[in-house]
């Protein structure tokens, strides 16, 4: 469904839920106002049509039943739906589905008969699916999704690489032999007032396409000194742990095509790939890491109508990296009226805005160079005397940034091994990190 | 293939559909090609290409596996309308399923199956027979799931042709693939049939658990819940399957991992060793918490399923509550679900790290997730007594920050931890009363008054706070009308001063003359009468010492838990909901539910807790301002609501003795003289002469009130009135009472008609009935009755033979519950048929069972409710033995009382 309500592709497999089903859903999703919140929740229940939804890049990916059925199972499959579509179009968009449809149709019909997933791995639908994706030019396309981080940081990627079709074939022929492995992480970390942390937490995924003929074994090797799980850890020793040494995960898990023989002895995994984008393992951390950026911000008033905010944001990370699209986001009070912004001087590629709609102040940056550090200072006008309570009427200070070959938990790929035994035979085989913020806030 | 499918959305000027049909007869396969996919896209659309039909039929055979798919999709969608043209696709369909591609084979019968055509569905069973046992285990899957649907479609027919056998066949398939698909159709047709079909076995469980390993993920879930229903047989084999399914905890699908959580959940319940749950506690935390890495959709349904699993097993993520501290970017609905888990997790030991999250939340920008942290930290502080003190620092600094609204939820919060600690924390309403003037919402004032009235005798200027209330009284809202008045008789009851005096002169005036709100018209009489007759009595019910509320956040009924967590991983635990309470199926009953039906279950329990001692008019009125008492209340239309005093009584005045007979209407002459004598409720001695008799009784598919009042005081008694205080059923009167004026030594019949769901009492079902009547020269009357649930059973509840059996089957054995009536002897059974089928309980079935008889009755309850009877007896001997199966098994001692009544009478 698009953004505006309409049907790119309906497949009812059952015809026990009733026609305006589509109508319905987004008519509540538009205008939910339950419980005191105003989002609908994934999950909902009208007239005894139960309603899950996920959202795509910008598409929604509905799905109805009257049945007490697995939510999870269905929000998952939502996601795994438009994963696949994406390995088959290439580009997942309004755009891409509707040359696609008839495409779609067929693809959905092997996923699902009956109301029951019958597989969802792009690998195995690709002998029963015949229809051939039209792929539409990517390089026209906005950078969507976890594939366009690669493409502004680094230059050495070629850009159509992630976004083509797992099915379609170059226009040069022969499919180029290569394979990506991406370590990505999105790291949550706390501060509080003074600048401690609160909470520190890294969500990690080893994301993997290949594009290898003959889908050969492939090895994967971690740090070898990766611990898993803390056992009866208890919260609050958590900084006690082993801060410099061996990289502990507080738990990961697998791709289904994962063999972990040797995991428990050497950490390598081994797999053969099925095609199409998936991800081999995901892993969460709480050990203790460096942040990548600290956050000082200061108030001060000025007079009974004004205040100065200052906010410095100091990259802690080799020079060698930069970090891009960097945004800093403050709420400021609500009886903010104007807000006037100096800049460092010489500072390029910065922009500033309050928003008065929202009462925000955001403060973006192209790039930050590691060990260099940034100031924004911001006058504050208000339209009525502010108490001294501007601290606890402002912020917490949100960012949000993407740091390319980075990443914040150590976590390595140490080599990546293909097992075939021509000696000509050398894809290209891609190694990436990149960081990513989820939930990076200073609170003041 | 050239160009772009999105060009077949495109509309042509002229005349589409001839067009269509031209390109669709093309002697080109790629125009033919083209036009279905044109065909397809006017569909999808909406548009009506059924016309299309034949011209598309003949399309389908073809080798082309691309067109054949798209004219079979067209076929499921219109089939339907077109029965008789679908035949035509019959010939082709079947030959399709002899195909030597195996593709072709399983299309043919995954097609055949989605259309529910019966013609077709008569040709659709030889196919499938052959596709069960193909051998391309691709055919079988596909064959496996059709059976499922032939199912829906015509169950009998799955029945008579064997098919369950082969699908049983198939969970010993040596492809995962197809033991999945088989597992998942037995476990539907199982849910939707009465008699066993799919019985997990030792045998079946362990040749399931060796197929988990090795299918999709999806064949996991499928196999991990058809299991869940397994009862392992003792806490060996219970642990012997846990180990076989724990490996499942580190799967990356999150359904997988629920659907885990909840088997290896259902199995500790039987394990013993102490070290062994303790140990299987440890392996569930750490894959519960990675379920929040997830995309937020599914974080949602983890963190609902969590907090069931906390409230039975609280050890499991006791320490790790910091992973449920919100995130800057995460939703609503996730941040919303988060702080409730956090409030369950709360201790001693992690408060102030809680607090500190709270605070930080009740100065973020959402306004609706500020409120609900600043009640958080109310909440913790009414669990954990030890942190009260610092909860309610904390309450005070976000009140001094004065944002309106927080100030507000603070002011709301404190007033339920008064009621909590009494007399502990009163210092602080200094401070809350700075906030007075900038309170606008009504729960807000609301608490505001209850707590100035509460401690009136320590707040120096309460008369004058209170004053500053009254001047709006009449344009307030009903919630602070009524903790007004109350406040105002607390008051007055504590310093009995003459400002005081004087105000509650205004606001009775205002409660009883100027309002038509019938409650707090109720309220205010009574106070009214208690001032006058007897002040000391007053103050012993106004100030009466209140019961202290209790922490509500682990509210969930435990059998309501129970089930729930006997349905983690399913939607059931993510609205907080029984399956029953929202699974209707289209085909089985067209039954609706309520589109707010799933609040979330345990903020409901929260806003009850707080008020459960206001209750119904015969309670005394007490404080808590989130009282159901101002909930809508209908059962006296303002037909009969006492008509206005003319002038304001001295407060020693009968209140009672107001002529306010102008909205009485005389009664017809009613109620058959020939019933049996109404049994006494109010007896002449209770009251002062009057004596009441009254029993339910049910006429013509309504349920009337039979009231006879007997007038034996020396005194003409005129102006009654009658009130219900809430029951569970929510019976109440549906019109005024109709009674003329009593001359001393005569008796009036009269017929009141009732109306139910009004006032529905929460808590457990009793046939309890609290009724209220009131005349103008007496006080109020207050007695109890008994409902005759019988009456409640409706003309509707005869059941068919075959419904009655799929609803005793469907029905858990749970729900089944027995009692004896040792005394009662059936010695003539037909006349005890008819008349319990007067009485609308009907009758259905009868078997010999060794020397007795087994009869077996339906009947419904309002709502749709049935009610399945089983009665054991040896026809002439005393002794009856019954068993009622409902889907509301606790109302089940009331339907023994009415069977007990129906076999008695």
């Amino acid at each position: 469904m698009s953004q505006r309500g309409d049907n790119i592709v309906f497949r009812d497999y059952r015809g026990d839920v009733q026609k305006g089903s589509a109508e319905i859903f987004f008519r509540k999703v538009k205008f939910w106002k339950e419980d005191g919140q105003e989002e609908a929740p994934p999950v909902f229940n009208a007239d005894g049509v139960n309603y899950f939804h996920v959202k795509v890049v910008g598409l929604l990916f509905v799905a109805t039943t009257r049945i007490n059925l697995s939510p999870s199972l269905v929000l998952e499959l939502l996601q795994r739906i438009a994963r696949v579509i994406k390995d088959y179009l290439g580009v997942l968009n309004e755009d891409s589905l509707r040359k696609n449809f008839v495409l779609v149709y067929e693809l959905l019909d092997e996923v699902i008969d009956f109301g029951y997933v019958q597989s969802t791995s792009t690998e195995v639908l690709k002998s029963y699916v015949f229809n051939e994706p039209i792929v539409i030019d990517a390089a026209r396309l906005q950078p969507l999704g976890p594939a366009s981080i690669f493409m502004q940081g680094t230059k050495r990627m070629p850009g159509t690489a992630v976004t083509k079709s797992v099915v379609a074939n170059e226009p040069g022929g022969r499919k180029r032999e290569e394979i990506f492995v991406d370590i990505i992480e999105k790291i949550s970390v706390t501060f509080s007032s003074s600048g401690y942390i609160l909470t520190s937490e890294i969500d990690g995924t080893i994301q993997m396409k290949s594009y290898l003929t003959g889908n050969p074994e492939i090895r994967i090797a971690l740090n070898e000194d990766l611990g898993i799980g803390k056992g009866g850890r208890s919260i609050y020793d958590y900084r006690s742990s082993s801060g410099s040494g061996a990289v502990v995960l507080d738990d990961c898990n697998f791709h289904e095509s994962v063999r972990l023989d040797s995991f428990d002895t050497d950490r390598t995994l081994s797999l053969i790939p099925p095609d199409g984008e998936f991800p081999v393992m995901n892993y969460r951390m709480t050990q203790e890491f460096k942040p990548p950026f600290r956050i000082n911000t200061l108030i001060e008033e000025a007079g009974p109508l004004k205040a100065e905010v200052i906010i410095k944001v100091s990259a802690e990370f080799s020079a060698s990296i930069t970090a891009n699209t960097i945004v800093v986001e403050m709420p400021l009070p609500k009886y903010t009226t104007r807000v006037s912004f100096g800049l460092e001087p010489g500072a390029a590629g910065q922009r500033t805005d309050f928003k008065e709609a929202t009462k925000r102040l955001e403060w973006g940056l192209k790039k930050i160079v590691g060990g260099s550090e940034h100031t924004l200072r911001a006058k504050l006008t208000f339209s009525q005397e502010t108490h001294g309570n501007i601290t606890k009427e402002s912020g917490p200070v949100n960012m949000t940034f993407t740091i390319p070959m980075y990443n914040a938990s150590r976590l390595q790929v140490k080599y990546l091994q293909i097992a075939k035994k021509s000696s000509t035979y050398n894809p290209y085989r891609w190694v990436r990190y990149v960081t990513q913020a989820n939930s990076y806030v200073a609170r003041i | 293939m050239s160009g772009h499918d999105s060009k077949y959305f495109s509309t042509t000027k002229k005349g589409e559909i001839p067009e269509l049909k031209e390109e669709l007869n093309s002697q080109y396969k790629d125009k033919r090609k083209d036009a279905v996919k044109k065909v397809i896209a006017a569909m999808t659309v909406g548009k009506d290409v059924s016309s299309l039909f034949t011209d598309v039929v003949n399309c389908m055979q073809t080798e082309n596996l691309e067109l054949k798919k798209l004219v079979y999709l067209y076929l499921i969608n219109y089939a339907k309308s077109q029965p008789d043209l679908a035949i035509l696709a019959v010939n082709t369909f079947v030959k399709d399923s002899q195909d030597p591609n195996p593709l072709i084979r399983a299309l043919a019968v995954r097609t055949m199956g989605c259309i529910r055509v019966d013609k077709i569905t008569e040709y659709l069973c030889d196919p499938l027979q052959r596709c069960l046992k193909d051998d391309d285990p691709y055919v079988r899957k596909t064959a496996a799931i059709c059976v499922a649907k032939l199912f829906d479609i015509n169950a009998e027919l799955v029945e008579d042709r064997g098919f369950l056998d082969s699908l049983k066949d198939l969970i010993s398939d040596n492809n995962p693939m197809v033991v999945a698909n088989a597992v998942a159709a037995l476990a539907e047709i199982q849910e939707n049939s009465s008699r066993p079909i799919f019985e997990i076995t030792g045998h079946t469980l362990s040749k399931l658990l060796t197929a988990l390993n090795e299918c999709t993920e999806w064949g996991q879930v499928f196999i991990l819940d058809a299991l869940s229903r397994y009862k392992a047989a003792d806490a060996r084999e219970a642990e012997n399957i846990v180990e076989r399914v724990t490996p499942r905890l580190q799967h990356a699908n999150c359904a997988v991992v629920l659907s885990a959580v909840k088997m290896i959940l259902q199995q500790m319940e039987l394990i013993t060793s102490t070290d062994v749950v303790r140990n299987l506690c440890k392996k569930m935390a750490p894959p519960l918490v990675t379920l929040l890495s997830a995309e937020p959709e599914i974080q949602y349904v983890a963190l609902r399923n969590i907090n069931l699993i906390v409230q039975r097993r609280p050890t499991i993520l006791a320490h790790e509550i910091k992973v449920f501290f919100c995130k800057y970017n995460d939703p609503i609905y996730v941040k919303m679900e988060k702080l409730e888990i956090m409030i369950k997790l709360a201790s001693d030991r992690n408060i102030d790290q809680v607090l500190l999250e709270f605070k930080e939340y009740a100065t973020e920008v959402d306004v609706d997730f500020v409120r609900k942290a600043v009640r958080a930290i109310g909440r913790c502080a009414i669990k954990l007594e030890r942190a009260a003190e610092r909860c309610i620092s904390v309450l005070l600094e976000l009140i001094k920050i004065k944002v309106n609204y927080v100030v507000q939820e603070a002011i709301i919060v404190i007033k339920d931890i008064f009621r909590r600690y009494p007399n502990t924390y009163e210092s602080i309403i200094a401070t809350l009363c700075e906030s007075l003037d900038t309170l606008d919402e009504p729960e807000a004032k609301a608490s505001m008054i209850w707590i100035i009235g509460e401690y009136a005798e320590r707040i120096d200027n309460a008369d004058e706070l209170l004053e500053s209330f009254l001047e709006s009284f009449p344009e307030e809202p009903a919630q602070v009308q009524l903790q007004l008045l109350t406040a105002t008789v607390k008051l007055f009851l504590k310093k009995p001063t003459e400002g005081p005096q004087q105000m509650i002169q205004v606001v009775l005036n205002n409660a009883t003359v100027e309002t038509d709100n019938p409650d707090l018209r109720d309220r205010a009489y009574i106070y009214w009468r208690l001032l006058s007759t007897d002040p000391e009595a007053a103050k012993d019910v106004v100030l009466a010492e209140k019961p202290v509320i209790t922490d509500d956040s682990n509210q969930l009924d435990p059998s309501l838990l129970d089930e729930l967590l006997a349905n983690i991983a399913t939607l059931s635990s993510v609205y907080h909901k029984p399956p029953e309470a929202f699974v209707t199926r289209v085909k089985t009953t067209a039954q609706r539910i309520e589109e707010d039906d799933y609040p979330n279950g345990s903020e409901q329990g929260y806003s009850d807790a707080t008020s459960h001692v206001v209750d119904g008019a015969a309670s005394p009125p007490t404080s808590s301002s989130s009282s159901p008492y101002t909930a809508t209340r209908q059962s006296a239309p303002p037909a009969a609501a006492p008509a206005p005093a003319p002038q304001v009584p001295d407060l020693l005045g009968d209140l009672m003795g107001l002529d306010n007979s102008g909205a009485i209407v005389p009664a017809d002459q009613p109620a058959a003289p020939s019933s049996p004598p109404l049994p006494v409720l109010l007896p002449a001695s209770t009251g002062q002469g009057l004596q009441i008799s009254a029993q339910l009784t049910r006429r013509d598919g309504q349920i009337f009130y039979s009231l006879l009042f007997e007038n034996n005081s020396q005194i003409p008694l005129d102006g009654f009135m009658i009130q219900f205080n809430k029951n569970t059923f929510g019976l109440a009167a549906a019109g005024p009472l109709q009674v003329p004026q009593l001359q001393p030594g005569t008796s009036a019949m009269s017929l009141l008609p009732m109306i139910l769901f009004q006032n529905i009492s929460a808590g457990p079902p009793s046939s309890l009935m609290q009724i209220a009547v009131k005349n103008n020269q007496q006080p109020v009357w207050y007695f109890n009755d008994k409902m005759a649930v019988n009456v409640l059973f409706t003309e509707d509840g005869r059941m068919e033979r075959g419904s009655f059996l799929e609803t005793w089957r469907s029905l858990p054995d749970s729900n089944e519950i027995l009692k004896e009536f040792p005394g009662i002897v059936m010695s003539n059974p037909e006349a005890t048929l008819d008349r319990l089928a007067a009485s609308n309980m009907f009758f259905i079935a009868k078997r010999k069972h060794v020397n007795q008889d087994v009869f077996y009755f339906s009947a419904k309850i309002p709502q749709g409710v049935p009610i399945l009877i089983e009665l054991t007896t040896a026809v002439g001997n005393p002794g009856v033995k019954c068993a009622i199966k409902t889907p509301n098994p606790d109302m089940a001692p009331l339907f023994f009382e009415a069977v007990e009544t129906l076999l008695k009478a």
